[in-house]
């Protein structure tokens, strides 16, 4: 039969879920905690000692989510940086694109060329604006991620319209590079909504 | 208020040497007079935090018994944190104190 800390262990696993390198490293160390907590207990070996050790250790489910908005506060402030560094190559690409174009003669669309500058100024706009003032928060950076793939969607659809000219090298390279990064991104920022909302239903439910 | 300071003590208890969870939770409690009693999970996830400030060191040891204990230590920049840190809650303390005590001047 499982003892009081075993079963504390495993609630806290459970709520811990959705970060197993993170439950991994908590459980371990919380295990350590109160069983030496335990033997320190004056009526150690015995149940009440670990009931007093796990009640004097604090409830699981408080301490995962505390753990849960550490967690989603750095994947945040991570994310801002990769978002930063996805800007930067998608401005790279479409300077690329557009110095192409401008050799081959833009004749075909006017509004993809649009599309593409204000949807990345949008993003640039929003991430400026995002990082300075709401950097711990999801919104902006979801805003910013999904202007910039407004952006690289219009710019590829611009230089799609000119498959009969072979693109250099150079700019098919750096239009992959923004794909996969923004592709990246743009699941990572699914991914951490995902988490927010776990997050918030532990704290709900201390 | 306590969790508001949360770091900084946890800064503190560590100033003296390399300690792991349950030590570090034992300082807090001798070293307050246990007037700190707060849930001794709670540290952890401060550990943790201040290890990704970069403000804190770990790495996990065995003891002689065979438990494993992962042991926190201060880096150079938790050092310069925590003096920081202690600064400020100097100048904090005297004003609070210099309010309460019915408005004698500051500082004493």
């Amino acid at each position: 039969m499982a003892g009081v800390i075993d079963d504390y262990l495993a609630g806290l696993a459970r709520d811990l879920a959705f970060d197993p390198e993170l439950a991994r490293r908590m459980v371990g160390e919380a295990q350590s905690h109160l069983r030496e907590a335990a033997e320190a207990d004056p009526e150690w070996p015995s149940a009440d000692a670990e009931r007093r050790a796990v009640e004097r250790f604090g409830l699981a489910r408080e301490i995962a989510a505390q753990c849960a908005v550490d967690a989603v506060d750095r994947q945040i402030r991570r994310s801002w940086v990769a978002l930063l560094a996805t800007v930067a190559m998608t401005f790279v690409a479409m300077r690329l694109r557009v110095i192409w174009l401008g050799e081959v003669g833009d004749t075909v669309s006017l509004i993809a060329p649009l599309i593409d500058r204000y949807t990345f100024i949008a993003a640039l706009g929003v991430a400026a604006v995002g990082w300075s003032v709401f950097r711990y928060s999801l919104l902006p950076l979801a805003v910013a991620v999904a202007a910039l793939v407004a952006s690289i969607a219009a710019g590829i659809c611009r230089a799609g319209l000119f498959l009969g000219a072979a693109a250099p090298l150079h700019v098919l390279l750096a239009a992959a590079v923004e794909i996969a990064l923004v592709g990246l991104l743009a699941f990572h920022v699914v991914g951490l909504g995902r988490r927010l909302r776990r997050t918030a239903l532990l704290r709900r439910a201390v | 208020m306590l969790k508001g300071h949360l770091d900084a003590i946890v800064l503190a208890a560590l100033e003296t040497g390399p300690a792991h969870g349950y030590a570090i939770i034992e300082t807090i409690k001798s070293r307050s007079g246990a007037t700190f009693d707060l849930p001794e999970g709670t540290v952890y996830p401060a550990l943790h935090r201040l290890e990704q400030a970069g403000l804190l060191a770990s790495s996990w040891t065995t003891t002689p018994s065979g438990r494993k204990r992962r042991v926190y230590s201060l880096t150079r920049r938790g050092a310069g944190t925590l003096a920081e840190q202690r600064k400020d809650w100097g100048r904090f303390s005297r004003a609070v104190d210099a309010l309460l005590s019915g408005g004698r001047a500051w500082p004493a």
